[in-house]
């Protein structure tokens, strides 16, 4: 389902559904656990495991890439995940992810702001950010 | 009609909110970073239901707070679950925040006047500590505050045997949530304090005071366990009168009616639930009691559902009931020996009381249904339902006629569309 970095066997089949969950280059979180990604994306927690605060920030909704990351990341399908977050909105405990346009915005936020945590395709990453974890 | 009437204390969060709105609309972005910036959402939902029931001898009703229901008063009823609701959502900054939740759906007025579900104006102190002030729905049982967003759930409604002991549904106060985590276990606990007044059936009331209460949900991967305990001193004018009959009978009535009026009377609810939802399957349980040392009397409930996600098809199966674990039945007062015209009046008041305690929900129950996800936003869903009250009680079922017998089964069938936006 999903393993820690770095990026798995060059070898493999170029995958356009391979995921990279992504911190600023400036920050210090250096790996993550499928579940920990999970938890602050569903919003059941704020922090990174070190106690930094972390802000997720989610591609479009109904974006292969996002359907995929939710489907690997938290075994949630869209109408889950709207369940979920229906469930959230409306008992006032929280607001669902703010959303970027794409990967290359994704990517740039993130970059800016090490309290940022996003995910983008493993072929949109570059020097400005820190895989955290490689969602297959 | 159900309308929250205390006014007084919705006043300050709803201030609070208008005056957030108008900071909202003149801030500035004063802080970097996502959720800094003020901002609104608008966002509801809603069912559009319709119920049948074989039983015309009662309705069948999701609500105690319900006018009517499917069976007696029609055979296809609206009422049971449809409902429209809106919310506005309000961020002033990281750290303040307000909610303005408001459902239209039928009450106990027989109208589908809206009344304001939450209302509450949010302080983020930490990351994991949120103080709120306002009006929130009871986090009673799994589904309790979100019962009325058919969209998170499976089924058409929630198993109505857990909900029939108590008609308060929110409290107007403070509470606290805190989240924490133990290991790979991460927790959601909320303490809250507060009351509430409901306006019966005109011109009855109920009042809640000193409802406080403490919910905790913890989350280990697919598996949520949510824990709730709420106490409560209740008052209300149901069987004033007869209870006033009862005290002109000397010390013995005095005494039976101090037994069973509602009058600020301690109230508990307990319950514990258990959800595991792996994705393509799930499986939900859930026990839970009630008591007053009133005519509301002791209850036992319990439920069990299971279902399968096969695409956008999830059929499902459940089984509730609900017992009673107080007497539903009392000898009054001793009616021989007594002058005729005295044990006559005896007698009536004795027939109301057990008439009243026969209204303690005893009931099993089977289910049989499927989810229909047509759009990321939207279900259809059909459910049948057996439905048993049992012991001379008329379980959950409401405005019954004088032919209605307790133990025939009701076969109940529903049809929904929920919808989230």
């Amino acid at each position: 389902m999903a393993s820690g970095i770095p990026a798995g066997p060059a070898a493999a089949v170029k995958n356009e559904a391979d995921l990279v969950v992504i911190v600023s280059s400036r920050s210090p979180v250096s790996a993550l656990r499928p579940d920990q990604v999970a938890a602050i994306f569903l919003g059941q927690t704020a922090r990174f495991p070190d106690g930094l605060e972390a802000v997720p920030l989610d591609q479009p909704l109904g974006s292969k890439l996002r359907d995929e990351f939710y489907e690997r990341v938290a075994s949630k399908t869209p109408a889950l995940l709207k369940a979920h977050w229906s469930k959230m909105v409306f008992t006032g405990r929280g607001q669902p992810p703010v959303e970027a346009p794409d990967s290359a915005a994704v990517r740039r936020r993130v970059a800016e702001n090490p309290e940022l945590i996003g995910y983008i395709e493993r072929g949109a990453l570059d020097a400005s950010v820190r895989p955290v974890l490689m969602v297959r | 009609m159900p309308q929250h009437t205390s006014g007084r204390l919705l006043s300050f969060p709803l201030l609070a909110f208008s005056m957030l709105l108008g900071a909202a609309a003149h801030a500035r972005d004063d802080a970097p970073g996502a959720g800094a910036e003020p901002a609104w959402s608008l966002s509801g939902f809603g069912t559009i239901g319709a119920v049948h029931s074989s039983e015309r001898k009662a309705d069948y009703t999701a609500s105690v707070l319900k006018a009517d229901g499917a069976g007696a008063t029609r055979s296809w009823s609206p009422n049971v679950d449809s409902r429209l609701g809106a919310q506005i959502d309000l961020s002033l900054n990281r750290r303040w925040s307000a909610v303005l939740q408001v459902v239209s759906e039928q009450g106990l007025d027989n109208s589908y006047r809206p009344r304001i579900e939450w209302a509450n104006v949010k302080y983020q102190a930490t990351p994991e500590l949120a103080l709120r002030f306002g009006r929130i729905a009871l986090p009673m049982f799994l589904t309790a505050d979100y019962r009325k967003v058919g969209y998170i759930y499976p089924w058409v409604r929630p198993p109505v045997e857990g909900y029939g002991a108590l008609p308060f549904t929110s409290s107007d106060g403070v509470d606290a949530s805190l989240r924490w985590s133990v290991g790979k276990v991460r927790n959601a606990s909320q303490l809250f304090y507060g009351r509430d007044d409901v306006d019966l059936v005109a011109p009855l009331h109920a009042y809640a005071r000193n409802i406080v209460g403490l919910s905790n949900t913890a989350d280990w991967g697919a598996l949520s366990v949510r824990a709730n305990v709420i106490s409560a001193e209740v008052t209300t004018d149901i069987g004033a009168a007869l209870f006033n009959g009862f005290k002109a009978f000397g010390a013995q009535g005095a005494s039976i009616a101090r037994r069973y009026e509602i009058d600020h009377k301690h109230a508990r609810v307990a319950s514990i639930g258990v959800n595991y939802d792996p994705g393509r399957w799930f499986l939900m349980a859930e026990a839970s009691r009630s008591r007053t040392d009133s005519l509301l009397g002791a209850t036992r409930s319990a439920y069990a559902s299971g279902g399968l996600r096969l695409g956008s098809f999830t059929p499902y199966l459940s089984v509730a009931r609900v017992r009673a674990t107080s007497p539903t039945h009392d000898a009054g007062l001793p009616v021989a020996g007594l002058p005729p015209a005295l044990a006559a009046q005896a007698a009536q008041l004795n027939g109301g009381l057990n008439l009243l305690l026969a209204t303690i929900p005893q009931q099993t129950s089977q289910a049989a249904g499927l989810r229909w996800d047509l759009a990321t936003n939207m279900a259809l869903k059909l459910q049948y339902d057996r439905v048993t009250p049992h012991h001379g009680s008329r379980g959950t079922l409401i405005n019954p006629t004088p032919a209605f017998r307790s133990g025939q089964t009701a076969q109940v069938a529903s049809v929904a569309l929920d919808f989230v936006y």
